[in-house]
Parts: C-alpha cells; structure tokens; sequence
C-alpha cells in the first residue's frame, strides 16, 4: 500500500551535518524524514521557494531532457529503506507506456515538486521509521525552523 | 523552450576531462578540459564543490551504492532510448558558463541547454564527446578569470 506525501518543509539536522526533508501524509497521521546532502537539500529548497536560478540546475536539466521527448513524470513513490538508506522509484509515461526508474529519494522529490507529480510512500518504509525520539523533536517543531538553508 | 545558437562543426574542437583542481579555502573546483587532438592548450572551468564532485566521481568511474543524479539523468535516456550524442560548452558571458547537451531519440535531435558541470557530468556517464566552441569568447578568455 503507498500512501501520498506532502514536502513539509527542510530542516539543517547539525548532529548528522546533512538536511532532512520532513515528508507528511495528508491526515498528518504519518511523517517520514529523508535525511539528504547539502546540493540535494539545495535542489529541493529551489523548487519549494519557487526560486528561479539564472541558470537551469541538475534537476532542471533533468526536466529539461525529459521535457524535449514530452516523457511525463507521473508520479514518484518512495519504497524502501534499509541501514539510513533510501530507495525511490521515478514513474514515467513516454509515448503510452510506463517506465519505472530507480533513483534516490532526493532526485526523485526534486524532479517531482518541478513536474508537479505527487510524491508516494510505501507503508512499510512509513512504519520502518520508528524512532519516538525522532517523532518528538519533529512533532515540536515550529513553522520558523523550516525552509532555512543559507548556510 | 529558446532558440540556440547550434556551432558548425568546424567551430568545434574536442576536449577531455584532464583533472579537477581543488581551490584552497574555497567552495569551489577547477576543471581542467584538454584538447583532445594533441594540441597542448587547456581550459578551466570553475564550478562548485557539489558539481565538481559529480564529475570527479564519474572520472574516477566510482560506483556508488545509489544512483547519483546525473547516473538518474542517464538511466532516463537509457530508458527512454534517447542517445546523448555530444556536449558542447558554447559561450562565457560576466562569469557564467553556457553549454548544450545534444540528444537524438529515433532521428528527432534536441538541444537543451545546460550548466557546463552538468554537461560534462553527463558527458563522462555517456560517454560521449565534450566540445568547445571556436568562437570569440576563445580569444578573450586569458583575462576571463572565472
């Protein structure tokens, strides 16, 4: 069963010096954090503040290609985690047919929010992500913590 | 999507990834293009730490346990049957880099614009052959520092 997310919001997570990306269901019932590096939290952040570089980044680029052979991304979906690692699916449509392609959870949010194609996650990835500790920090989180990366 | 200026081919010279230079106390990398046909000349490109550690992985032809995002950009292609069939590093204007990326997929050729390191990120991933253009920018370049 997969489960649709919301991008919430970027945090810098100082412990890990890494960003995470804050994934919630829209019941607000499940979150699940994707921790990212620095230029994937950076290609992330563009598309959430709808900023426009002068010039087109990685993830631009990758619309771009896609773009110039009308291929569609239908949707993403974020489908497993093993040892802090996370495995993401990209769903494409390219002439009446479907095309699955593996990528990492970052790339694939980051082309998602630029083709404006939901973003899945399986319940087994939501419920692998159990750290109470974890919930607690996120659940007290404030509006002002998110969306920061001018480091 | 804009129009490009697409070169002739014989404003072309083919280059090489020779090597990435760390810049000390800086954010950034040097990529050092080499001509490709003997002719000693180089030309650097500056870009950022992030970009130049995408191309160092795919010079070095490092495996990573995930796909990184130009192997994505790749694996699209491949997927999609679209040949990446050459870069072109096309122009330097206040600073900033310009470069093309040509692709064909069953005749139907596209251009699309790109930042050099991705150009060259992808390039080496291809692999395909990275050019730059003869063009006037060439004979500026010695006081085009970056």
């Amino acid at each position: 069963m997969i489960t649709q997310m919301h991008v919430k919001g970027l945090m810098f997570d100082p412990y890990n010096n890494a960003y995470i990306v804050v994934l919630r269901d829209e019941e607000h019932a499940d979150m699940l954090p994707i921790w990212v590096g620095k230029p994937e939290a950076g290609a992330i952040s563009m598309s959430l503040e709808n900023v426009t570089p002068p010039r087109p980044m990685t993830h631009d680029f990758m619309k771009s290609l896609l773009d110039a052979y009308n291929a569609k991304v239908i949707s993403v979906v974020i489908t497993d985690l093993s040892e802090h690692t996370y495995f993401a699916k990209v769903h494409l449509m390219y002439e009446d047919s479907e095309y699955t392609v593996d990528a990492r959870p970052s790339d694939a949010i980051a082309l998602a929010l630029r083709s404006n194609a939901p973003v899945f996650a399986n319940s087994s990835v939501i419920a692998k992500q159990s750290s109470d500790e974890l919930d607690q920090w996120l659940e007290n989180l404030k509006p002002e913590d998110f969306g920061k990366l001018d480091s | 999507m804009s129009t490009i200026d697409v070169p002739n081919a014989q404003d072309l010279v083919e280059y090489r990834v020779d090597r990435i230079l760390e810049e000390a106390n800086t954010d950034t990398r040097i990529v050092v293009l080499a001509r490709q046909d003997g002719v000693l000349d180089t030309f650097p490109i500056w870009v950022g730490a992030a970009e130049g550690h995408a191309i160092k992985l795919a010079l070095d032809t490092m495996i990573t346990p995930r796909p990184m995002s130009h192997d994505l950009i790749k694996s699209f292609a491949e997927h999609l049957d679209i040949t990446i069939q050459r870069v072109i590093i096309t122009d330097v204007k206040s600073s900033t880099y310009y470069a093309t990326v040509h692709v064909a997929n069953k005749g139907v050729e596209r251009t699309i614009d790109a930042r050099p390191s991705d150009a060259i990120s992808l390039a080496l991933r291809a692999p395909c052959p990275i050019y730059i253009t003869r063009l006037p920018f060439f004979c500026a370049r010695g006081t085009q520092g970056r």
